[in-house]
């Protein structure tokens, strides 16, 4: 038997049904065979398409996943399993049977001579079944004996080891330590992100300090965010923006003030039902919104929102079950106790999220609430949300133009030139103020005409109400426009124009017809003889508007084009301001007004002589208070009315472009608000119905409510008085009752410090899954972290601090042997960095990561050109960063769900169409191309180099590759690796002193600036620089 | 009883065996040509081909007919009224009510809700070859090569939209993560090519009728990323990241690569990491990368009769023309699945000088590939496709057509598809496969089979299941295979 159970060993091993790890405590001749060990996965992978859980393709009415019907006698009248006699049991017949074997041989799952023995002799020692592991009730195990004195986790990976024979390895050195928990806890190089100097922190002191570090966050985040499936971007068809950034930064926040877990799942899924939510929790349910979206014409509503519900579950049941729901949208699960009702009862919880199928206002399909959208808009509902990187670009830029308009005040107050023109100016506002103390002249129009083309339309007449609004009697038609004409009598400069809507005039059957209307506006003077001069549109802004969005993000203010909500406020006329290129008018000159659009507004006409840096702010009262205060003005009016004259008549052009610059930015961030895509609860939750085969156009199946899933403990069900919430559901999966869900975290926790999951199938804890390498000890996890209040910090300060992930991750040749996989542990793994920590790592290496910042909308790194060419609706033009957004960490690259950035997907980053629990890491060209020619690696080796030549303590080549390797790598060079480098250097000194322009040409890479250093030199080491930062020990966690 | 099935050691292999995952250690060591540890830093010897997975199957489960697939895709769903499925009856309906037996509680697009008019085919058609294959009057040169395809008029998709309509063509499954074709036969069958990708896109697009397409379409899904597809640029490097940097020539370049061999190579002393040998190999290929695409790309030992025949312009301008005369010099250097895309087919309107243009750019280069292949003696081994992700109503939709799932007509050719054949029939007015219906499902398990792959056997395992290409159908149409 013992040569037997040898056989069987390496059959395992060959299969890999179950980890190499394993194979000693199979079953042997003296100990029991366990089900869940030994039978489960062989039935499952066998047995179960045929005879599971899934009655509707179930054969021979026979069912081997539950005991109960396997000892039953089935319809056919034969008796599956007669616990304690194989002989009789019909299974043992058939699998033993040559002629007609049990897996039949058309579904090629051939059954081992070594699996049929080992039925036998579980059936003989009674067919004891067990729950399968991960669905079976929480209860911390005990640690294993004789290890009940050291670290937990280490108690569990050593006694396992001690079992082989093998021995745990040495401590990594200090060196190697520090920079795995750098990189592991936050995605960073030490240099970058420990205390200069401080290589000598206490083990302890370092893991507070990176857990500390803000950084940690953005780190953990990109875990989380794979699982939350983020992403920029709505993934079907036109693949438009979507405004959802807050929610990342919610999660990065999330880790970095350790919030507790059942906290960060409640506030996800159902932050919005919390009592009195705020809005960072309101923010958190931008998670339920982040399934992919369409607005593709053609697609109907409902069948896409069956699409967004079905994969919401399976994401839902990705990311807290760490299992697989998808079967069972269609059928029952084959191979797990999933059914169908299941499915649909988890999809019912979210029913009452608000969306819509198709995001568009479209004929065939007219969804009311979206009128007015096309491929330019958002994706509601939304909220909006201050955020803070926003805030404090606003406040600064707020000080930039407040400084420059002080700043030039001052400088013109100082400057007789500028003092007569001001005296001048200040006269003739003064006289015209005296007549129009608004600061407004209201035009009267002396002539109208309603054109197309240039030509006047004969049979259409605007008319003029008595309060002086022209209207065109019925809507402008394609390319119709009317043009009003005025005397400019009374004005002698203009700097603003002001269009005001004078609904009080229109009967209230006519608001219809104007709301939503759409008006444009273009000016131009016309000299009594000669051309017409055109006057130019600085800024507007209107007091209500519809938003104009461009590429999902709405564009601030108003450009010559004024859109009219649909919904007209009552009672108050709405007003359009623009500041114009200032004016200054002659005699004799007549203003045109041509206004288009699609309404027949009437509209009255003011035209101001004031400017302002902002259209808002034309002919302000402090303003008007300071110009009429001409003798007695405060320091502060003194300011203010030459602020005013030069804002007005833009004498220092200079100043004036660049305060309107500054302005415009201004405008663009909103006050330092945005809006993020959030869950907003529907008052009637659509009826959700089991669908057979999935199929959304069958409405034969029962309607279900919301319930959590039959197979797991603790079920809780709707009731004809109270449907089950969104709260509910969370409030069960963070519940004592429920066991799955602290088992996926644990297990998806541990693949991050240590490459593999103690269940390598982080997706799959069902029956087709894997038995943890160490069931115990994910129980001991999953325990500790729900006792400790849902404590993610705590967990990974456990995990790091254990030798088990302290080990050195030289393999060792000894426990490879009999664990090819290193399943045991008996050192740690080597991991590569994931893709956006490649970056990360190479530009911290570089001294260029721009680690300032936490949060804000997702930035653009350097792109191949005409990567967006296939995308449509609206066509994309992707313009990369060019001040310091473009060397942010990776976490924040716009992520295009249907091109992801290449750098990105080279490095195996997912593209989050659905939740990824788990990113490949594979090897490949594509990688090393990267590393060598993309932009921004190579600008981050001519940005290493110059830090390199910067550094004054090093003097000479020996001591800046010493240096190299330090910043790099956190270590010196071994001395095969510094002559080796030295002599590369050497030679590339060489070839770029033969062709100095290539030097040039390789320096001028990326945007950041270039310092004066020699050319040739600067060259050679960003070549070196090069070689360091494409090396695998560069990009690889050891 | 048969021994162990090679595939199930793959793919357990990968899942269960690395510490790595899926991609990681597993593929250093598994199907590989040498093993990983025989690749050394550079030097004089020439090196075993890094990236040599020689794919899952051991043996193909069937006789190989084709090594390689050319898929041209007509991306946006040409119309089959205007292609290859003439409907007299159609055209004698022109402009009168659509009958409603033969819509009724079927699903439609935009034309959900409209008043229902037959259009009929605003050109003519006529019978071509020896076979007698009828092919309209928009494709002469086509119509030229009808003794060569196997025109099969009865296809059938499940999918409405053009997103999940190419999801569903390209992976079988609009669930996403599910790989593509090219994906499941580069981890089948590996790549032939030492020295370019083993699955590369191009696209080109028309002025009428383009829809955005999606990296999805040629994503390995859940199969390690070697196996995805490689979009080529039509402006700048043809592949990502090819060029090197500015200012780096070719010889500096090696200089790089080869000193960063020589570090990970004292890096693999020092450290026991299979990753290492195997880093060493990709840079290796990286660099033959960078000097094999630009010579891909060369068009300039091309004959100007070759050019002329594909009507080709300016090489290399992005065109369908250049594309596929690029889509040769492809399939000689021995790519296992080349895929382009034209966006040009979406003709809810304007079907009249939408088609033709569509056209004109395609049917000329389209007979062109055949043509060369089959000079070449590449049109035997070498399976061309040839259609879009759904087809057009045979209801009009104001001056053009609407989205269509229940027929449509695509054709292959070469690579053991049935030359001169017509496969299938719709029912009288075009508007359902009635006869020899193909799925897309069928379409794709005949296929593998003309590569010698069983369609059940060529799996992956996801999330506890056996993923495969055709879901849990598909049924080989032996009709169509020589």
């Amino acid at each position: 038997m013992a040569n037997g159970r040898d056989c069987a060993a390496r059959w395992y091993a060959v299969m890999g049904l179950l980890p190499a790890v394993l194979m000693a405590s199979m079953a042997v001749a003296s100990e029991p065979v366990s089900f869940n060990r030994d039978i489960r996965p062989i039935m499952s992978d066998t047995c179960f398409h045929c005879h599971g859980n899934d009655a509707g393709t179930r054969e021979a009415g026979l069912r081997l996943d539950v005991r109960e019907a396997a000892l039953g006698e089935t319809a056919g009248g034969v008796v599956p399993i007669v616990p304690g006699d194989p002989d009789s049991s019909a299974i043992i017949r058939r699998i033993f049977d040559t002629d007609d074997p049990m897996p039949p041989d058309s579904a090629h799952k051939p059954l081992s001579k070594e699996q049929k023995e080992l039925f036998r002799r579980w059936v003989a020692e009674g067919a004891i079944y067990e729950p399968h592991w991960a669905y079976a009730p929480l209860s911390r195990p005990a640690l294993p004996a004789g290890f009940e004195t050291v670290h937990p986790i280490d108690a569990f990976i050593q006694a396992r080891l001690a079992a082989k024979g093998l021995e745990p390895a040495p401590a990594a050195p200090p060196h190697v330590l520090t920079r795995r928990l750098a990189l592991d806890l936050t995605g960073l190089p030490p240099a970058a992100v420990l205390p200069a100097g401080d290589g000598s922190l206490a083990d302890a002191a370092l893991v507070d300090a990176l857990l500390a570090s803000p950084h940690f966050g953005e780190r953990m985040a990109v875990w989380w965010l794979d699982i939350a499936r983020f992403a920029d971007t709505v993934g079907f068809h036109g693949d438009q923006n979507q405004r959802i950034f807050p929610y990342r930064d919610y999660v990065i926040n999330a880790f970095n003030t350790n919030k507790r877990f059942d906290d960060f799942t409640r506030e996800q899924l159902a932050g919005d039902l919390l009592p009195n939510p705020t809005p960072e929790q309101l923010v958190a349910t931008g998670y339920n919104r982040l399934n992919m979206m369409t607005r593709e014409g053609g697609a109907q509503p409902k069948e896409y929102l069956a699409k967004y519900g079905a994969e919401r579950v399976r994401s839902v049941a990705a990311a807290w079950f760490g299992s697989t729901f998808g079967c069972a949208e269609c059928h029952d699960h084959k191979f797990d106790p999933i059914s169908a009702r299941d499915f649909y009862e988890l999809q019912a919880f979210f029913a009452d999220v608000k969306q819509w199928g198709v995001y568009s206002h479209y004929g065939y399909t007219p969804e009311p609430e979206l009128r007015g959208f096309d491929n330019e808009h958002p994706f509601p509902p939304e909220l909006q949300v201050e955020s803070p990187w926003l805030k404090k670009r606003h406040d600064g830029l707020q000080k930039r133009l407040d400084d420059e308009i002080a700043a030039t005040a001052r400088r013109l107050a100082a400057d007789p030139a500028a003092q007569a023109a001001q005296t001048e100016w200040e006269r003739r506002v003064g006289a015209f103020l005296q007549s129009h103390a608004e600061g407004w002249l209201p035009v009267t129009p002396t002539e109208t005409r309603i054109t197309k083309n240039g030509e006047p339309l004969p049979d259409r007449v605007a008319k003029v109400s008595p309060s002086q609004a022209v209207s065109s009697g019925k809507p402008l038609g394609g390319g119709e426009v009317i043009e009003i004409v005025t005397s400019l009598e009374g004005i002698q400069a203009l700097s603003a124009v002001r269009l005001t809507a004078d609904i009080a005039t229109v009967e209230p059957d006519e608001r219809a017809a104007i709301a939503g209307s759409r008006l444009t506006l273009a000016l131009a003077i016309h000299p009594a003889e000669g051309k017409p001069r055109p006057v130019g549109l600085l800024a507007g802004e209107a007091t209500v508007r519809r938003p104009v969005y461009r590429s999902g993000f709405e564009v601030p203010g108003l450009t010559s084009e004024w859109r009219l909500p649909f919904e007209l406020p009552e009672g108050v006329s709405p007003v359009a301001t623009w500041l114009t290129d200032p004016v200054v008018l002659a005699p004799g000159e007549r203003l045109v007004a041509t206004i288009g659009g699609d309404g027949k507004l009437p509209v009255q006409i003011a035209l101001s002589p004031l400017g302002a840096a902002e259209p808002a702010l034309v002919a302000a009262a402090t303003d008007r208070a300071a110009l009429a205060a001409a003798t007695a003005r405060s320091p502060e009016q003194a300011a203010r009315a030459t602020a005013a004259f030069f804002l007005s008549t833009a004498f220092d052009r200079a100043a004036f472009d660049r305060v309107h610059a500054l302005a415009k930015e201004l405008d663009g961030l909103f006050g330092g608000r945005t809006w993020t895509l959030i869950t907003e609860a529907a008052a009637n939750p659509l009826a959700v119905r089991v669908l057979p085969r999935g199929n959304w156009q069958d409405e034969s199946g029962p309607v279900v409510l919301p319930a959590t899933p039959g197979f797991l403990p603790g079920r809780i069900e709707s009731t004809a008085e109270r449907r089950l919430t969104r709260l509910d559901l969370a409030n069960w999966l963070v519940s004592d009752v429920n066991p799955i869900t602290p088992r996926a975290v644990m297990n998806r926790l541990w693949s991050v410090f240590f490459g593999t999951a103690l269940s390598a199938a982080v997706d799959d804890l069902g029956s087709q899954g894997e038995l943890p390498s160490h069931p115990q000890l994910l129980d001991w996890l999953a325990c500790e972290f729900r006792d400790s209040g849902w404590d993610i910090q705590h967990m990974i300060r456990l995990i790091v601090t254990s030798h088990t992930y302290r080990q050195s991750s030289m393999l060792q040749p000894a426990a490879l042997a009999i664990d090819p996989a290193n399943r045991l542990l008996a050192s740690q793994n080597p991991r590569r960095l994931e893709a956006e920590f490649v970056r990360d790592n190479a530009l911290a290496i570089a001294g260029i990561l721009n680690l300032e910042d936490i949060g804000g909308p997702s930035v653009k790194p350097y792109q191949p050109a005409g990567y967006y060419e296939a995308l449509q609706f609206p066509n994309r033009d992707y313009m990369a960063d060019a001040d310091e957004r473009q060397w942010r960490r990776g976490v924040y690259s716009h992520w295009q769900r249907t091109f992801l950035h290449p750098m990105l997907a080279n490095f195996d980053a997912p593209a989050r169409d659905e939740c990824a629990a788990a990113r490949t890491l594979s090897n490949t060209p594509q990688q090393a191309l990267t590393l060598l020619n993309d932009p921004i690696f190579v600008e981050a080796a001519r940005k290493f180099a110059e830090r390199l030549l910067a550094d004054s303590s090093p003097h000479d080549d020996a001591g800046r590759i010493r240096l190299a390797y330090r910043l790099a790598l956190n270590r010196e060079p071994r001395e095969a690796e510094a002559t080796s480098l030295a002599s590369f250097l050497a030679a590339q000194r060489e070839a770029f002193a033969a062709a100095p322009a290539d030097a040039e040409k390789l320096l001028a890479v990326g945007h950041a600036p270039r310092p004066d250093f020699d050319s040739v030199e600067h060259a050679a080491w960003a070549q070196l620089a090069r070689v360091l930062l494409n090396t695998q020990e560069v990009i690889t966690r050891y | 009883m048969t021994l162990l099935d090679p595939l199930a050691i793959a793919r357990r292999s990968f899942l269960h065996q690395s510490a790595y995952g899926l991609g990681g250690m597993a593929l250093a060591m598994l199907g590989r040509k040498t093993s990983a540890a025989a690749i050394a830093p550079p030097g004089d010897t020439p090196l075993p081909r890094p990236d040599d997975w020689s794919g899952s199957l051991a043996q193909p489960h069937f006789p190989v007919k084709a090594k390689r697939v050319i898929f041209l895709c007509m991306a946006g769903g040409p119309s089959q009224f205007e292609t290859f499925d003439w409907k007299p009856a159609l055209k004698e309906l022109d402009g009168k009510p659509f009958p409603e037996s033969f819509t009724k509680g079927q699903q439609l697009a935009q034309l959900q809700n409209a008043v229902l008019k037959a259009r009929g085919s605003f050109v003519g058609f006529q019978k071509h070859g020896q076979a007698g294959i009828e092919v309209s009057d928009l494709f002469p040169h086509l119509a030229g090569q009808a003794d060569r395809l196997c025109v099969i008029r009865s296809m059938q998709t499940e999918q409405i939209n053009h997103d999940t309509a190419h999801a569903f063509m390209n992976t079988g499954s609009i669930i996403k993560g599910r790989p593509s074709m090219g994906s499941w036969l580069l981890y089948g069958l590996g790549s032939a090519s030492d020295n370019l990708p083993g699955f590369i896109v191009l696209t080109s697009s028309g002025k009428n009728g383009p829809q955005p397409i999606s990296a999805r379409q040629w994503s390995a899904g859940v199969l390690p990323s070697r196996f995805q597809g490689i979009m080529f640029q039509s402006k700048g490097d043809a592949v990502h990241y090819i060029g090197s940097p500015p200012g780096v020539c070719q010889s500096t370049q090696r200089q790089v690569v080869e000193e960063v061999a020589r570090l990970n190579g004292l890096l693999g002393k020092e450290q026991n990491d299979p990753e290492i040998a195997t880093r060493i190999a990709q840079y290796e290929m990286a660099f033959r990368m960078q000097s094999s695409v630009p010579e891909l790309t060369d068009f300039s030992g091309e004959t100007q009769e070759t050019l002329d025949l594909y009507g080709v312009k300016e090489p290399g301008d992005g065109s369908f023309a250049s594309n596929c005369l690029l889509a040769r010099r492809l399939a000689e250097r021995g790519v296992r699945m080349i895929q382009l895309y034209h966006r040009a087919w979406d003709h809810h309107s304007n079907i009249e000088p939408g088609m033709q243009e569509g056209a004109a750019a395609v049917d000329k280069p389209s007979a062109a590939l055949l043509e060369d292949l089959a000079r070449r003696g590449l049109l035997d081994d070498t399976l061309v496709l040839w259609g879009g992700e759904f087809g057009r109503t045979p209801m009009g939709q104001g001056s053009g057509r609407d989205h269509h799932i229940l027929s449509f007509s695509v054709f292959l050719a070469g690579g053991g598809s049935k030359p001169g054949t017509t496969w299938g029939t719709t029912d009288e007015l075009g508007y359902r496969a009635v006869d020899d219906v193909v799925s897309v499902h069928d379409l794709h398990a005949t296929m593998l089979a003309l590569l010698g792959i069983d369609h059940h056997r060529l799996t992956t395992k996801f999330q506890g299941l056996d993923v495969r290409l055709t879901g849990i159908a598909g049924k080989v149409v032996k009709g169509i295979m020589a």
